[in-house]
């Protein structure tokens, strides 16, 4: 008796020791920060933020003072590559330019959140509470970007958002202590994508977009540009989040038979695995396509190589641009990451320390609304991004890109073919009304 | 034995009051927050300890009924409900939630018992992913405020320690009533249980109620601790970590929870601040944990203090008896009755 009853509730612990140590396992084997191999070895976790900081115990810090900075970051967990771009984008700009601008010296204290909100919240207060910082950089994801702006908002410090492109951050969401600084939203950045497609004269569209947040306001976006200017989005297909195999989307696609396609993905494997499943089926030549920012980025240029040149995408970075401060900012970074060119999420770290280091230099050491409002009234007249300014959201208004793959020096680069300037993200609204609309969801659209 | 209940009372004393005083220690307020942390989780771990120690059922649902109670709250929130009215839907939505949970589960047991939880779990996942009329998709809910009195961090801070009394001294009174004993008894054996006239579902059902809404409760806790609530909250990861916590700590025990969520919170809040790989760190404890401690840490150590003063008391013949008391195998505690 005695045994079995024994036994039964020991496989009962054991199932579930197993459970756990599985699923722990899984988490422990998601890459930490440096699963890209060619990261340098510095530790970003304690990293100040250049190795030039490492000067701050023998010189007194700059006469300014110093800005103590909080950047919260995703280095471990799913999101851990994207999450380690946007910290190196941050590094590189102080590494490039010495770690103090007009007399203030930038220290900068790195933290994971692993991708989690509630991580980035006990975060955000470690560094508000325990370390004192200045002002809050990131996070990447959309919701630990609302959850940590709504925190440090709450406690009068600054917030800039380097990558998240949530709507909602800036516009319903939106204070007076919170930035986007290095990204637009994600309907703001496709609706060009539309106004383009409908201007080349492609009078129905079909769109291809994950099923959450980010898509449809990627695909919302798009939608808008598009019918504003006389076409018609005949189909909407959803694809939900780890979809790998995109056969049956990509023959919905065709099905559809639409005169362009627009196609979403938010980075990371769903970029390459549609591209393939599209070029295999044959579409290359017989469907127009764009694709967005993240769908075809280097990391998709790297993974297919040659395949991909010609391949159309909306976004408002564009490596390939024809710029001095784009090529001094590719340069530097091939050169400390071997060979490699910037992404998105690193142009938006070094964008929001450019940033910075612009306010710092025109005002000297700014803390609090104070830093935001001269945020909020900085331009740039070509930043990596382009012709930058801010709204009165605190959002960007800024350069759209339509980018076409092309090689140079042979390297894959997207290059700009078309570009729009001073986008905003009412995507020709006035504020109020955008906003009082519902958000955006696979039955909204706007 | 008395020497060991008044060791017992005075350690219990010695952390209730440790627990109260930690805010006037000069604790930051960081810190304090973190402790409110740890103190919600230990709630919500305390609530799959008692139905997978007492009641046998290895649940991985837990962190998404806390979810919903959460959502609840939220969305009720966004509608400019009053805080009364807040407490009433996130409570109500958690107890629907449980009771779905439940109904769905109560005559199923082990392996097929964690699949019904992980599946209605993955539900509520996709709901909040997915429902963006009502949970606001990925972006999830912001600006969830708690009642007026509890705004200050430590007025909060020692709500939420009453409240870990409050439901541990529940859940202890449960385990040691007449229904606990059921309890155990269905874990041991249902068949057992069924052929002396009990109606075993019942108990089940009973059980995951009573576990359910102090999950809910806990699900509030943390939606007013952080404001805020998004499907990360109920991912599978979350209910996975619940049961980290409970094995780490020892499933069975009254304190283990604590223990548990105070490793797993601290790790991932704390150590990660100066250690890259510390999801590695958490998995190498736990495996240390399975192989060395595997009734846990409060487990471990009771057996360990029991074993040592009965080898002080000198009795040889004992041996015996301790070796029935832990099998050298022995998953858990197993208090296995006769």
């Amino acid at each position: 008796m005695k045994s079995t009853t024994t036994s039964a509730h020991r496989r009962l612990g054991a199932l579930m020791s197993l459970g756990a140590a599985a699923a722990l396992v899984l988490a422990a084997c998601a890459p930490a920060s440096s699963s890209d191999p060619t990261t340098p070895a510095s530790d970003p976790t304690t990293s100040d933020a250049a190795p030039s900081d490492d000067a701050n115990g023998e010189t007194p810090a700059g006469e300014g003072g110093t800005l103590k900075v909080g950047y919260i970051s995703p280095i471990t967990g799913n999101f851990a590559i994207a999450g380690q771009e946007m910290v190196d984008g941050w590094n590189l700009f102080w590494e490039i330019n010495g770690s103090e601008a007009g007399g203030v010296t930038v220290e900068t204290i790195v933290e994971d959140d692993a991708g989690n909100p509630e991580l980035s919240l006990t975060k955000a207060r470690k560094l508000v509470e325990s370390d004192g910082v200045d002002v809050v950089v990131g996070p990447l994801l959309a919701n630990t970007a609302l959850a940590t702006a709504a925190y440090t908002s709450s406690v009068g410090v600054p917030n800039l958002h380097p990558v998240a492109a949530a709507d909602d951050l800036t516009q319903r969401e939106a204070n007076d202590l919170t930035l986007r600084t290095g990204s637009m939203s994600g309907s703001q950045m496709n609706y060009p994508g539309g106004v383009w497609a409908a201007e080349e004269g492609h009078k129905t569209a079909v769109t291809l977009c994950p099923d959450y947040a980010f898509g449809w306001e990627s695909c919302a976006g798009f939608k808008q540009g598009f019918e504003q200017n006389g076409g018609e989005v005949v189909s909407q297909i959803w694809y939900p989040n780890g979809t790998s195999d995109f056969a049956t989307y990509v023959s919905q696609i065709q099905a559809a038979n639409a005169d362009i396609a627009f196609v979403v993905t938010a980075g990371g494997a769903p970029g390459p695995d549609f591209l393939r499943s599209f070029m295999g089926l044959g579409l290359t030549d017989s469907q127009d396509l764009v694709m967005n920012c993240c769908g075809m980025d280097q990391a998709t240029l790297r993974a297919l190589g040659d395949e991909v040149l010609g391949f159309k995408s909306i976004s408002y970075w564009a490596e390939g641009r024809q710029s001095p401060v784009v090529e001094e900012f590719n340069n530097a970074y091939a050169e400390r990451y071997e060979g490699k060119i910037p992404s998105a999420n690193v142009a938006g770290g070094y964008m929001t320390a450019s940033l910075v280091a612009k306010v710092l230099e025109e005002n000297g050491l700014v803390t609090g609304e104070d830093l935001v409002a001269a945020i909020g009234d900085a331009s740039f007249e070509d930043s990596v991004l382009g012709k930058v300014s801010w709204d009165e959201y605190n959002n960007t208004v800024g350069s759209v890109y339509i980018r076409e793959v092309q090689e140079r020096d042979g390297k894959l680069y997207n290059v700009p073919i078309r570009e729009f300037n001073d986008v905003d993200q009412w995507l020709g609204l006035d504020p109020d009304e955008a906003m009082a609309r519902e958000t955006y969801s696979q039955s909204f659209q706007g | 034995m008395t020497r060991a209940q008044k060791l017992n009372v005075v350690g219990f004393a010695a952390l209730i009051v440790l627990l109260f005083a930690f805010p006037y220690l000069g604790t930051s307020g960081y810190q304090v927050s973190l402790a409110s942390t740890v103190l919600i989780a230990a709630i919500l771990a305390a609530t799959v300890n008692f139905l997978a120690g007492d009641g046998g059922m290895g649940s991985l649902g837990h962190g998404a009924i806390a979810a919903a109670a959460a959502y609840g709250a939220g969305w009720s929130s966004l509608q400019g409900h009053s805080i009364t009215m807040q407490v009433v839907v996130a409570m109500g939505t958690g107890i629907v939630v449980t009771l779905a949970y439940g109904l769905l589960s109560m005559r199923t047991n082990g392996i097929y018992f964690l699949m019904v939880t992980l599946a209605v779990g993955m539900v509520i996942y996709g709901l909040a992913y997915r429902l963006s009329s009502v949970t606001r998709g990925e972006n999830g809910i912001t600006g969830i405020q708690r009642p007026e009195m509890l705004a200050e961090p430590w007025a909060f801070y020692l709500f939420v320690v009453a409240s870990f009394l409050v439901v541990t001294l529940v859940l202890l009174v449960v385990s040691r009533s007449p229904f606990g004993a059921g309890l155990r008894g269905v874990r041991d054996s249902e068949s057992r249980m069924r052929s002396l006239g009990y109606y075993v579902p019942a108990f089940k059902l009973v059980a995951f109620m009573i576990s359910g809404t102090i999950a809910s409760y806990a699900g509030l806790l943390s939606v007013w601790h952080t404001h805020f609530v998004s499907p990360s909250s109920a991912e599978v990861h979350r209910s996975v970590l619940l049961f980290v916590m409970v094995i780490l700590g020892g499933l069975g025990t009254t304190l283990g929870p604590l223990v548990g969520a105070t490793i797993v919170v601290l790790v991932e809040n704390v150590v990660s601040n100066s250690m890259e790989r510390w999801p590695t760190l958490l998995g190498v404890i736990f495996v240390l944990a399975i192989l060395f401690a595997r009734a846990g840490l409060v487990g471990s150590t009771a057996k360990l203090v029991r074993r040592m003063r009965q080898r002080r008391a000198g009795a040889g013949p004992d041996d015996a008896a301790e070796l029935t008391d832990v099998p050298p195998t022995s998953g858990t505690t197993t208090s296995v009755r006769p």
